[in-house]
């Protein structure tokens, strides 16, 4: 959308455009990072010593203290977190997997991705 | 672009929303136009990466026990993950293991649940020495359709158990009290 506008010259602030393209660029790489499943199962397969390293640490997220934190929740939130993060599924999907209605989840997600980023140490706004 | 905290950040919950893609087109513009400019909301959503990112690493090295559904652990399997299942009538008994080319052990426990509202577990632990562990969980999430309750336990704690017997009672709870809807025996030998 923001390249179509100023492609048509409609463009409020075109000295954003630096601060736009930086953001595509990390939003580029957000999704190498959404796509690196393909590179934890060759990790798991044959890296042994790279799991290794890993195992302490994903991406700066402490994997025991996760791990934990995720103990932590109540049954249905860890249901909910992990079919939501695992899986990446939408809160519609969730719902119809569950029997429950789509806010329901989405309230259950809401308070359990809370509950998980205060247990992990952030849940600043 | 600076770090300067947003002014008007976007709420975590719709980050999840956009992140999940449940979010309309229309929806989602606005909040990537905001991202392109803003290196505050910019890191909250790469907070959010790296917790879908640690969670992912921990289901798949089986540090997560999870009550999960049928097309959860076909997704499991597409991602090519191994699974041993063990499926289970109520009041049968299995032997069970788990092998070290596993990825993960599931059991799914067949269960009539229509018009039940809440399902509790109560869970047993055997280790043979003379002591018995019991706990509850409570409200387990299930789709009545499917008739059945799929737990997936931590490979990794399951690896450290030596031989035991893990049983389960399913039961329903309502108003009116609670009532029996199934018992499931595990006998684990280790792989």
């Amino acid at each position: 959308m923001t390249l179509e506008r100023l492609r048509d010259g409609r463009l409020r602030e075109p000295e954003r455009i630096v601060s736009f393209v930086l953001g595509m660029c990390r939003l580029v790489v957000l999704e190498i990072r959404r796509g690196s499943w393909r590179r934890e199962k060759l990790l798991a397969t044959w890296g042994d010593a790279a799991e290794a390293v890993e195992d302490s640490a994903v991406l700066g997220l402490d994997a025991d203290k996760l791990a934990a934190c995720l103990e932590a929740l109540a049954e249905r939130e860890r249901t909910v977190v992990v079919m939501t993060f695992f899986a990446e599924k939408s809160g519609d999907e969730v719902a119809s997997e569950l029997g429950l209605t789509a806010g329901n989840v989405r309230v259950i997600r809401h308070r359990a991705i809370a509950r998980l980023r205060g247990c992990m140490g952030g849940g600043a706004s | 672009m600076t770090g300067a905290r947003c002014a008007e950040p976007i709420e975590f919950e719709a980050l999840v929303a956009y992140w999940v893609g449940e979010l309309p087109s229309a929806a989602e513009a606005p909040i990537e136009e905001h991202l392109f400019g803003c290196a505050h909301c910019t890191r909250r959503v790469e907070e959010l990466a790296a917790l879908a990112h640690g969670i992912r690493a921990v289901v798949r090295r089986g540090a997560v026990q999870a009550v999960i559904t049928p097309p959860f652990l076909e997704f499991m399997k597409q991602q090519g993950m191994r699974i041993r299942e063990y499926r289970l009538a109520p009041g049968e008994r299995v032997a069970c293991t788990i092998r070290t080319d596993d990825d993960a052990v599931v059991s799914r426990m067949q269960v009539a649940l229509a018009g039940v509202k809440r399902v509790d577990a109560l869970h047993s632990l055997d280790l043979g020495d003379g002591h018995q562990r019991q706990w509850r969980v409570e409200d387990l999430p299930f789709d009545p359709s499917t008739g059945e309750v799929l737990a997936l336990p931590s490979a990794q704690e399951l690896r450290k158990l030596p031989a035991h017997i893990f049983r389960v009672r399913l039961v329903a709870t309502d108003e009116s009290g609670e009532r029996t809807l199934g018992e499931y025996t595990f006998a684990h030998t280790p792989g």
